[in-house]
Order: structure tokens, then C-alpha cells, then sequence
């Protein structure tokens, strides 16, 4: 890797001007990008809370207390929030809190005074906070994202609704993602090379790349089903027939564009141990490499099956090959930490900080939900298209959610937070990480005993411990969120403290 | 090589193409026609399609004009100036900008699905914010001084914003009064517009004889009775005006022709 000098003499980026605005306004006005992310961890935050119950609905839908079409009015709503549930976590919660923490943090990582594009990641915000409500609406209105039985006409322009509200929140994110890793690169205080970047600040800038890489295959994809959906028969791609429009979407929730939610946890995890053991790593260059090599695994526009046949694809090499490479960063970062941990000083203290005892519990769910991931493209087990596709999923959106935990632990000051308590910080990360566990599971083995494709798993209604599991794991998952949700104050103004 | 100005402004032209294209063949365009600028074959909807295509045009333009000038160039004006170095530690103002275009996004992404109009809105916002947000980055790096910055901005702007915004405020209470009076009935109106004048006839008196009330009690006052009106004005939109005994029908009853009928043959 090359270093690469800062472009600009003075590495300080432009600092926010002197304030004169109501502290009402500052949310629609702000160019603080600390105020910026704190938009967006609050607001995704609230999001994820909305968006576990509805993962509770939906296991509640899997046992046989309540028919799932019954519970939301039909099988095509029921497909709704099923697909809404999928997007929701990976664009609405996940993405946006990580990128949220990055705009508060990673400006005052790399020595500069604020974002590089402040304007632009207050209007990323509000462009996504606005598509994000359009998706929202729009499938409670009767879009989605297709339709199990058919597309009546007002169904129609829902969800042409609800493919621009996803295509504008994707736009937004990449907006955010683009000011940040253009902070990283450009405005670095002076000597700082690439290499020398924190942790967190480099895990940002792959990530940024993949999701830049991967994310504008997820619009053209909607562009195409939108000219479907919308225009004449005449220049029809021939594939926006219900429920096509999900399965031309669906690669964006599975791997390997699912550990595009992934890499800034790997980021995140190894600092806060760091901070937690107060020790330094021995070879900080190979966490660079280990971070790298795992954004570049997180690619996932080329896995799109729009071109090519779904099973063509997966059956292929390279599909198969990055599933289990997966794998290797993830252990090899998870080593690094242990590494610090025995670098440290060992007390119990130490390691029962929440800092510690969370990013050992994103390490562990990531680690997890790499190794179903390998399991999956493993031919024999035959796991592709089961709910083994879920266990990753969950696995991935869970370390996701408790690295946001753990960040708002590690960098409160520059959240403006408070700090979280140590109990509830290790109580909620706990709740996330064994509802976590037990998705992961339940799906796992909903997998492995599913004999035919059955992606919503509805097939295993007779199995009710593994769906009390599914709904016990959702319930705690929702648990968790709704307690850092709760924890959650803004740190007292500079003369109340004072 | 090629300046931050001319990659912005050239970008955007190319997405605005895009955008023209796909709005095109998504709201009727045939053939090569969005590709050929309706040369052969239909464009869809003309309004969108045509603000698409000058939006991208003037964009390219604007875009040529910054590569040939060297605008918003730093490394460039610093040359100019003689500096070693280029400053780049300048505040960036608070600004409202960026939001109004969210919502023009947002508005956009609304209008293509639910009507034209509410698509043509968005496009306008985005304009405009493109237009303030522009000259707002230009000032914070105007000079080194924030306050002066700000002088020299609403030097520029505030000319053109204060007649537009005037406009636009005439307009909105002009729509908003009317749709109200037209909506309650005859008595109502008349009721409603003796009101209203002496409400405001009362205030301005008040506002002389006592020059102490507060300049923010003021502003509420006027914030509120302008949300009012916009909110009477959206509601009355909404239930549609009252039954009109229009002159010509009484002429036509009293001539014994038929109200309406079609007189084209």
C-alpha cells in the first residue's frame, strides 16, 4: 500500500461555524457532522426497535399459535413484511448506524475538524430519513417489494414507491459513505499515512469502497424492474411479473453482499477491545490487511442474478470459494483481539467491561454467521436457499447492531452522549447477542431439515420448539434494542456541566 | 487537469441524462425516442422529460465554462494569489439548503408515481437548492472572515431571493385565501374576510401604538397565522368549493336553452 499524502496543506477539514441557531433548528441546519451522526444513530436506532418487532410478528407467524396470513390480513402482506423485515435491518438500521458513528468519529480519528462534505451528509440524512418513510408507507400501503399472488393496479404504484424510496435511501447511505472515506483519504493530518489510520476510520474507508462497489448494482437493478413495473409492454425486461422483484433483489440480503453490514464491526471490535485492555497490537498492519481483505469479500454487485441463472451462479467457484473464505478475516481478526487481551493486564474487571464483553459478542455472531455461510455453499449440506440463508443474515445484522452498542460505549464524548452505564451496556449487548444466538441457530437447523427450498420457512409450522427458539431470539433481540434505545441520553450542554 | 467544479457539474449532467432517459421510457416514451430527443418516437411526459434534458445541458455547460476558468479550482486561486499553500481551514456556515434538497428528492420520487406536478415541484426544489447551496459553498471560502462571508453572499443573493420569496408568498396567500373563501358559504366568506381584515388592521395598530411587543411575539404571531392559512388553504383545497350559480345558466334558463349543452353541432 502506498502512502498517500493529504491533498490539502492544512489537514484540518472545515469546522463548523460558530452556532446562532435554536438547538430546535440545528437538526435542519447543522453542518456538525458529530450532530449529523447523531441523526442517524438515533433515528436507526428507533428503526431497528420497529423493525424487531416486526421480526417478532413474523416468528410469532412461524408457530402454530396464529396463521401468518391471518395475523397481517393475507399472504401477499404477510410477504411484505417479510421482505420490508430484510431491507429494513440491512438499509434502515444497520448501515445508517454504522455510518452514523462513523460521521461523529472518524473525523476526529484522522486529525480533521469535521467532514469533508458536512452539507452533503446533512442532506445523506435527510434524503435517507425521507426514503426510508417512502419504503415504510409504501409497504403498509400495499407495495413491497413484489407479490406472492399477483399485483393488482394500486399495488402497482406502491410499489413503484416503494422501489424509489429503497433506490433514495441507497443513494443517501452512499452519500454519507462517500464523506466519510473522502475524509480518511483527504483530509488526514499531515504524516498520517494510510497504514497509521485507526482501526475504525480504515474499516469505514473499505467499507465505503464495497458498498460503492456493490450498492449501485442494487439501484440499476431497481431501475430496470421500476422501467418494468412502469413502462410499455414494448421495452419490458420481461421479469417485473410478482414475485420476480424480490428475486431480483434478494442477493442484497444474502452473501456475500450481506457482510457489507460486517466490516466496520471488525473495526469497531478491535478497538474497543483495544480501549477496554489498554494495550496496543503488535502487528497494527495486519489488522489493516485482515479489514481489506474482508471488504473485498463483502463485494457482492457481481452476485446479482439478473444476467445470469441464480443456480448457475451459485454453484460457481467463486461464489463458493468467497463463502468460505469469509471465514478467514473474521478468525483472524477475532485472533488479533485475543492477541490485546493477553497483551493486557488480566483482571476480571477487565474483562467484564461492556466494551470488551460486546465486541466479544459481534466477534462470536459475525464468526458465526461466516461459518454458516460456509457451511451453506458447501454442496452436500444443500443449504442454499433454505433459512440457513437467514442464520447469516442474522448473524451478520446482529454483530452489526452490537458493534453500534459498543460504539456508543467506546466514543460517547464524540456522540455528544452520555456515557451508557456499565450494567445496561452489558445487559443489552447480552440480550442482543443470545437472541442473536438463538435466530442463528433456529434457522440453521430450519435449514438443515427443510427438504424443499422454503426461503420464508413457513413448511415448518409443525416444528414448535424450534419456532418458540425463532420467536424467543426475536423477542430478546427487540428486548436489547429497546434497552439501548432507552439508555440513550445527550450529554449535558458545556455550562451544565461546568 | 480537470477541476472539482467541472467533475461535479459533469457528473451531474450525466445523472440528469439518466434521469431524463429513464423518466422517458417510464412514462410512455417509445422506441428511440428519450434516446433521440423525440427525433423518432414519443419522450413520455414532455414537462419532465424536457426540464431533465436542460437541466443536463446547462449542467455540461457550466461544467465547460469551470474547466476553461478554473473555478472553485484552490490549488489554482492559490497560485494566482502567490500562496505556498492552499487554505482549506474555512467554517462551513449553517444552512437549510441541503434539507429543502432532500425533500426535493423526495417530492421527485412522490411525483413520478402520483402525479406530474408534484415531480415538476421537486425538480424546481432541486434547482433551487442547487442554485443556494453552490453559492453558499462559494462564500464560506469567499474570504477569511465568517461574518463578511455571510455580506458577501447576501449581497449576491438576497436581490433575487427576497422578490422571489415576495412572489411566491403573494401567491401562496393569494391561493390559500381564495381556496377558503370560495370553500365556506356566501355569508361565511364575508364573515371570514371582515374577520381577518380586522385582525390585521388590530394588529398593525397595536404593533404602532405600542412599539415595545416583543419583535419575537411578532414573529410567532406571523408564523402562526401563516400556518393557519396554508392549513385552511389545504383543507379547503381538499373539500372543493361551494355550488355556484353561474350568471350564464341563469341566462340560459331564462333564454330556455339547456345549461351546458353542446353547442358545437
Amino acid at each position: 500500500m502506498t502512502l498517500t499524502e493529504p491533498a490539502v496543506a492544512d489537514s484540518e477539514a472545515a469546522p463548523a461555524a460558530p452556532s446562532e441557531v435554536p438547538a430546535l433548528a440545528q437538526p435542519f441546519v447543522t453542518s456538525d457532522s458529530a450532530t449529523v451522526g447523531r441523526l442517524f444513530v438515533v433515528v436507526s436506532l428507533l428503526l431497528g426497535l420497529g423493525t424487531s418487532v416486526v421480526g417478532a410478528l413474523l416468528s410469532l407467524g412461524r408457530t402454530e399459535v396464529v396463521d401468518p396470513a391471518d395475523m397481517f390480513g393475507g399472504l401477499n402482506a404477510y410477504f411484505r413484511m417479510w421482505t420490508l423485515y430484510r431491507v429494513s435491518f440491512m438499509l434502515l438500521v444497520v448501515l445508517p448506524l454504522l455510518l452514523g458513528v462513523a460521521m461523529a468519529v472518524v473525523p476526529q480519528q484522522v486529525g480533521a475538524g469535521n467532514l469533508a462534505f458536512p452539507r452533503a451528509a446533512l442532506a445523506s440524512f435527510w434524503s435517507w430519513l425521507i426514503g426510508a418513510l417512502i419504503v415504510v408507507v409504501s409497504v403498509l400501503a400495499g407495495g413491497g417489494w413484489g407479490a406472492v399472488d399477483g399485483v393488482t393496479g394500486n399495488e402497482s404504484d406502491a410499489m413503484a414507491l416503494t422501489l424509489l424510496g429503497t433506490a433514495m435511501v441507497i443513494v443517501a447511505l452512499l452519500v454519507g459513505a462517500v464523506s466519510v472515506a473522502t475524509t480518511v483519504i483527504s483530509l488526514r493530518r499531515s504524516g498520517m499515512s494510510l497504514l497509521e489510520v485507526p482501526p475504525f476510520a480504515w474499516s469505514m474507508l473499505v467499507a465505503a469502497a464495497a458498498w460503492l462497489f456493490t450498492l449501485p448494482v442494487a439501484i440499476a437493478n431497481i431501475v430496470v424492474i421500476y422501467a418494468d413495473l412502469r413502462g410499455r409492454p414494448a421495452i419490458a425486461f420481461g421479469r417485473a411479473e410478482s414475485p420476480d422483484i424480490w428475486l431480483q433483489l434478494d442477493w442484497l440480503v444474502e452473501q456475500p453482499a450481506v457482510y457489507l453490514m460486517a466490516v466496520p464491526v471488525l473495526g469497531i471490535a478491535f478497538e474497543a477491545v483495544a480501549a477496554a485492555t489498554g494495550s496496543r497490537s503488535s502487528r497494527p498492519e495486519a489488522v489493516t490487511v485482515i479489514v481489506g481483505l474482508f471488504g473485498l469479500l463483502a463485494v457482492g454487485g457481481w452476485s446479482q442474478d439478473y444476467f445470469t441463472a441464480p443456480q448457475d451462479l451459485r454453484d460457481g467457484l467463486v461464489y463458493v470459494a468467497f463463502g468460505l473464505a469469509a471465514t478467514v478475516p473474521v478468525a483472524a481478526l477475532a485472533g488479533g483481539a485475543a492477541e490485546l487481551v493477553l497483551r493486557g493486564p488480566k483482571s476480571l474487571d477487565r474483562l467484564l467491561d461492556p466494551r470488551m464483553v460486546g465486541a466479544g459478542a459481534a466477534l462470536k455472531l459475525l464468526g458465526a454467521a461466516a461459518l454458516v455461510g460456509a457451511l451453506r455453499v458447501i454442496e452436500p449440506f444443500d443449504l442454499l436457499d433454505t433459512a440457513a440463508t437467514w442464520a447469516v443474515f442474522h448473524g451478520v445484522v446482529a454483530a452489526g447492531l452490537v458493534a453500534g452498542v459498543v460504539a456508543l460505549m467506546t466514543w460517547p464524548q464524540r456522540l455528544s452522549i452520555r456515557p451508557v452505564p456499565a450494567m445496561v451496556g452489558r445487559g443489552t449487548v447480552l440480550l442482543m447477542g443470545a437472541g442473536a444466538s438463538l435466530l442463528v441457530l433456529s434457522d440453521l437447523i430450519s435449514g438443515f431439515m427443510s427438504d424443499a427450498r422454503d426461503l420464508m420457512a413457513l413448511a415448518l409450522d409443525a416444528n414448535v420448539v424450534l419456532n418458540v427458539v425463532n420467536l424467543v431470539g426475536a423477542l430478546l433481540l427487540a428486548a436489547g434494542l429497546a434497552g439501548t434505545a432507552a439508555a440513550l441520553r445527550p450529554a449535558p450542554a458545556r455550562s451544565e456541566a461546568a | 487537469m480537470f477541476t472539482t467544479g467541472f467533475k461535479f457539474f459533469f457528473g451531474l449532467s450525466a445523472a440528469f441524462c439518466a434521469a431524463a432517459l429513464v423518466y422517458g421510457y417510464t412514462t410512455g416514451g417509445d422506441h428511440v425516442g428519450p434516446l433521440s430527443l423525440g427525433w423518432k418516437g414519443g419522450v413520455g411526459d414532455h414537462i419532465g422529460y424536457g426540464l431533465l434534458v436542460a437541466l443536463a445541458a446547462a449542467s455540461l455547460t457550466i461544467s465547460l465554462v469551470l474547466v476553461s476558468f478554473r473555478d472553485a479550482d484552490a490549488a489554482a486561486q492559490a497560485r494566482l494569489q502567490g500562496l505556498s499553500e492552499v487554505m482549506n481551514d474555512q467554517p462551513v456556515a449553517a444552512s437549510f439548503w441541503p434539507v429543502v434538497a432532500s425533500f426535493g428528492v423526495g417530492a421527485a420520487a412522490l411525483g413520478l408515481v402520483l402525479h406530474p406536478a408534484v415531480f415538476v415541484l421537486g425538480l424546481a426544489l432541486i434547482v433551487l437548492s442547487l442554485v443556494e447551496w453552490t453559492m453558499d459553498a462559494w462564500a464560506d471560502r469567499a474570504t477569511g472572515d465568517t461574518s463578511a462571508n455571510r455580506e458577501l453572499r447576501n449581497r449576491i443573493m438576497a436581490p433575487i431571493e427576497i422578490p422571489v420569496i415576495g412572489a411566491l408568498a403573494v401567491g401562496v396567500v393569494v391561493l390559500a385565501a381564495s381556496r377558503i373563501l370560495l370553500t365556506v358559504s356566501q355569508l361565511e366568506a364575508v364573515t371570514v374576510a371582515g374577520v381577518v381584515s380586522a385582525l390585521i388592521l388590530g394588529g398593525a395598530w397595536l404593533y404602532v401604538a405600542r412599539p415595545g411587543i416583543g419583535r419575537r411575539l411578532v414573529r410567532v404571531g406571523g408564523v402562526v397565522a401563516a400556518l393557519l392559512l396554508l392549513a385552511g388553504g389545504v383543507l379547503a383545497a381538499v373539500a372543493g368549493e361551494r355550488d355556484f350559480h353561474h350568471h350564464d345558466e341563469t341566462h340560459h334558463e331564462e333564454s330556455g336553452e339547456p345549461a351546458g349543452g353542446d353547442h358545437g353541432g
